[in-house]
């Protein structure tokens, strides 16, 4: 990390010798109100494991009633397909906490997450402070390559002030797959920041532009990207049109409306498709489907290739594309109809058949559950979710209980030999099938107060019996 | 004369007394027991096979062994011999010997060697086998062996505990479950990788354990196998050529702390914690919970893990297919429940190199299907791929199972086998397996390019 700041500084040197044409003074002096820093803590889960994480991005206020634009990649919930692949999901953020430049600090509520900018929204919570300054950004249609603008730069937290600036070119205008202005010289860093021209009027935000081929891709499950693939930068300015859009209609946060089609999956390579006779690679193969999923009730079969999808060709003709068709389903959200091509081998030969499937809501990931921390027993339980269920092969008509999530080090728990990821199936004698069974029985014991209580869990396929101690 | 004559047998008695008075009793009772036993000493230099890379792997190890009997058997840990393909032995005369494998049981860490005898003309040299159930903590006791491969060594100790118990699960380096049978006496005599398979002798010049594991990390701990636990596994191996267990598939948990919970008296019964899936005590209606008071008849408890071996062993020892009341405690009832035992079986299946694809398989035991989750015994276990080579490159991976090849089935390792030679022999270029990997199913294209076969890996 050190040496990215190492290098940023360089660049910065190297720059400002070049184009002193920015006028910084003027540029923080306007926005010194409205840039913030944004802290947020959201919790992240990781196949069956979920924990809580803290993440800090530079944000703007852009109305007078403290709406709050930042950098939301790290709040941006990923598929629900990608728990199989080990991959990270987060949940909305459980708080965020507001900046000033100023020093002061405001809670802020989460209000939403546009999808395609991956630009996160709060509004400042204030009871003191009702009108808050405010950035104003300029229409620029008149972009040139080789265009000046300059950035904040969000410094370590060791340091003070915590911005610094930075500036970057104008490096490409592109049209597809949608418009964007590409800048070079800014770091991932400084995403959310806000951008100013040479003339030191804002004129937009620092966004990405996604390649969906690496949307969610955590490092541990990096596919073999070539070198240069992986060190494009994506980096360009999300215009005041679209910022302008965005204000008036912030996305909606609550309900989650991932849309959840219910197969495993796999990418239809040109070496399967060869010796399968297709004509070509590109699909995706179901290996298999889940029971009363979408998919499931909508017809698909185990071995059928998805090769259209709402008329669009299918193009995963490799596992690293696999989140491309993930997000496409995901982002159809939930109730959406889709419609799929498909090729179905029967005996050698090959159907081709037109199938519609309506999508329903992703199931919940285990940050998602519904949780409850007893602090009796100092450990933290939550409610079975969907990967529980198809990680460990249980049955859900028969095997219920309760997660443990965390475990308080030194606790009564963890010196009763509990364990997280270990599930309780019941506590003394009342079986325990939902966390709510769980509150009520963790109620009952603070009134019972005995001295120790006896746990039923499974841990690893095996089941066993824990005796907790307790203070009473 | 007669004076003199007495005066020096005087002298002499006397002087006989104080040389005898200069070697303490200790260290005399330490030389007797390092001539009873130090002779019957082997190092052994077994050549193992291992498949966890994706190709089989020929290594040399070094380990140590005694001789038990007048033909030439020697006892050594199941994981310096266990899976050898030729052995070469030097015996306490420094002479080298051939040897070969007789049997070997991972459970508990033994394996039998027969020495080649025909051309060795030395004296053979047998060791006692003492009684380890009278050894007491504290009790003096010898390591002997070869300690990082320096032969004929001689450490000293005593008996920190006599019956050491690993919770969890305890491995040997080839991945079989070790030590569900036998707790282990724990010594300070010290213990280091090559003294695996040497003996632990007491000062009577008895072999008290076969020493078997050491602590990492830690200093003067170190671990040896009762030498009742050795006797009855050398009985077995040695008229059947192998430990047959019986196996009712019940996973226990030792009782302290619960017995007012489950309503048992102190030390009275052992209680269920698990049931393995498609077992006998699954069958028999068994359920975890259930706290089991009499195996026919005869009571059993287990307050202390300590005690949990000997209860499982108490059941493997029953012949295979014995029909067993076990009279169980359930809530508040009582109840008589008849499991009739299966053979436990084999924990780790054959092993096959599938050379050609670049990597390796296992036979799934029904031991495997209940360890690794699997929904039966069909197919065949990936143990190991090699990273670079057709397989590695399709994508398989280890704990793959594969179910069929050219989407149809194979369901057993002879019949991957039949498959896997007939493809390779014909020089077939794809081959598509059907795997199963974390509960789902998946496609693997091997593809070999026509050169593949003769390319070797670095």
């Amino acid at each position: 990390m050190r040496k990215i700041y190492a290098l940023f500084f360089f660049v910065i040197l190297v720059h400002s010798a070049h184009a002193l044409r920015f006028d910084f003074e003027k540029i923080n002096e306007k926005s010194k109100d409205y840039i913030v820093i944004v802290n947020t803590k959201i919790e992240v889960s990781f196949g069956t494991q979920s924990s809580e994480v803290q993440s800090k991005t530079i944000g703007a206020i852009v109305s007078k009633d403290g709406l709050v634009l930042f950098d939301g990649r790290d709040i941006d919930s990923d598929n629900p397909y990608s728990i199989m692949s080990g991959m990270m999901i987060s949940t909305e953020p459980k708080s965020i906490e507001i900046t000033l430049l100023d020093g002061k600090k405001y809670p802020a509520e989460y209000i939403g997450l546009d999808k395609f900018t991956r630009l996160a929204f709060c509004r400042i919570n204030s009871e003191e402070k009702k009108e808050f300054k405010f950035a104003a950004f300029k229409k620029r249609d008149d972009f040139k390559i080789g265009d000046w603008v300059s950035a904040f730069l969000l410094l370590p937290e060791f340091v003070t002030p915590r911005l610094g600036a930075d500036i970057g070119m104008i490096s490409a205008i592109i049209e597809e797959p949608e418009k964007f202005v590409f800048a070079v010289g800014f770091s991932e860093l400084e995403l959310g920041s806000v951008l100013f021209d040479t003339s030191g009027i804002a004129v937009g935000i620092l966004g990405e532009l996604e390649n969906p081929a690496f949307a969610g891709l955590e490092s541990s499950n990096m596919p073999s990207m070539s070198e240069s693939e992986s060190m494009v930068s994506m980096l360009g300015i999300i215009g005041a049109e679209k910022i302008e859009k965005l204000i008036k209609n912030p996305p909606v946060k609550g309900e989650v409306t991932r849309g959840w089609l219910g197969i495993y999956l796999q990418a239809l390579t040109s070496d399967i498709a060869e010796f399968w006779g297709l004509k070509e690679g590109g699909g995706i193969i179901i290996n298999e489907i889940i029971n009363d999923s979408p998919a499931d009730l909508a017809g698909l079969k185990t071995g059928d290739i998805i090769i259209k999808l709402n008329g669009k060709p299918v193009d995963v003709d490799k596992e690293e594309n696999l989140p491309i068709f993930q997000k496409e389903i995901s982002e159809s959200g939930a109730e959406a109809e889709v419609n799929f091509d498909i090729l179905r081998r029967v005996e050698g030969k090959v159907d081709t058949l037109n199938i519609t499937a309506t999508l329903t809501k992703a199931p919940l990931t285990p940050a998602e559950a519904p949780d409850y921390e007893d602090k009796n027993f100092e450990m933290k339980v939550r409610d079975m979710v969907f990967v529980d269920y198809n990680l460990y092969k249980l049955d859900k008509r028969d095997f219920k209980g309760v997660v443990i999530k965390e475990v308080e080090p030194g606790g009564w728990a963890a010196v009763g030999e509990m364990e997280p990821g270990d599930i309780i199936q019941s506590i003394g004698s009342d079986k325990i099938g939902s966390i709510e069974d769980a509150k009520m029985v963790f109620r009952k014991l603070s009134e019972q107060k005995p001295k120790e209580v006896v746990f039923f869990l499974w841990r690893d396929s095996k089941t066993l019996f824990k005796n907790v101690k307790t203070d009473w | 004369m007669i004076k003199i004559l007495v005066f020096l047998s005087m002298i002499f008695i006397g002087l006989a007394g104080i040389i005898s008075a200069a070697i303490p009793p200790l260290q005399k009772d330490i030389y007797t027991a390092r001539d009873k036993v130090l002779p019957a000493l082997v190092h052994i230099q077994p050549v193992i096979t291992d498949y966890r890379t994706g190709k089989m792997v020929k290594q040399s190890v070094v380990g140590s062994g005694i001789i038990f009997h007048r033909d030439g058997y020697v006892v050594t840990n199941y994981h310096v011999a266990g899976k050898s393909e030729r052995i070469i032995c030097t015996l306490y005369d420094k002479e080298q010997v051939k040897a070969e494998l007789v049997g070997g049981d991972p459970l508990t860490d033994i394996a039998i060697i027969k020495l080649d005898l025909s051309a060795y003309k030395g004296r053979l040299n047998i060791a006692e086998f003492g009684n380890s159930d009278s050894v007491q903590v504290g009790e003096y006791v010898m390591a002997m062996g070869s300690p990082l491969a320096l032969s004929r060594s001689v450490s000293c100790g005593v008996i920190s505990t006599t019956d050491r118990f690993f919770s969890g699960d305890v491995r040997l380096p080839s991945g079989e479950r070790t030590g569900i049978y036998n707790n282990w006496i724990q010594t300070d005599a010290a213990i280091n990788p090559g003294n695996s398979g040497g003996p632990l002798v007491n000062l009577e010049g008895k072999i008290i354990g076969i020493n078997s594991r050491a602590t990492m990390f830690a200093n003067n701990i170190g671990f040896a196998i009762p030498i009742n636990i050795v006797k009855f596994v050398t009985n077995s191996i040695l008229t059947s050529g192998k430990v047959v267990r019986s196996w009712i598939g019940v996973q226990c948990q030792e009782l302290q702390n619960l017995e007012g919970w489950f309503g048992t008296a102190v030390n009275e019964g052992v209680l269920i914690a698990s049931i393995d899936s498609k077992s006998p005590a699954e069958n028999a209606g068994l359920k975890a919970g259930d706290v089991i008071l009499k195996v026919n008849g005869r009571s059993v408890s287990a307050r202390f893990e300590e005690e949990l071996p000997s209860f499982y062993k108490l059941i493997a020892d029953y012949p295979v297919g014995t029909r067993l009341t076990l009279d169980v405690l359930r809530g508040d009832q009582q109840l008589a429940v008849e499991v009739t035992t299966q053979e436990l079986g084999d924990i780790l299946g054959e092993d096959l190199e599938c050379k050609d694809w670049g990597f390796t398989v296992k036979n799934i035991t029904k031991q495997m299907a209940v360890d690794n989750q699997l929904d039966d015994t069909l197919g065949v276990f990936v143990s190991g791929v090699k990273r670079v080579g057709p397989a590695g490159d399709a994508g398989l991976r280890r704990g793959d199972v594969i179910k069929g090849i050219d989407e149809k089935p194979v369901n057993s390792f002879q019949e991957f086998y039949d498959r896997y030679t007939e493809l390779t022999s014909a020089k077939t270029q794809r081959a598509l397996l059907t795997i199963r990997r974390l509960g789902s199913t998946k496609f693997v294209l091997i593809k070999v390019e026509s050169s593949e076969s003769e390319k070797e890996d670095n």
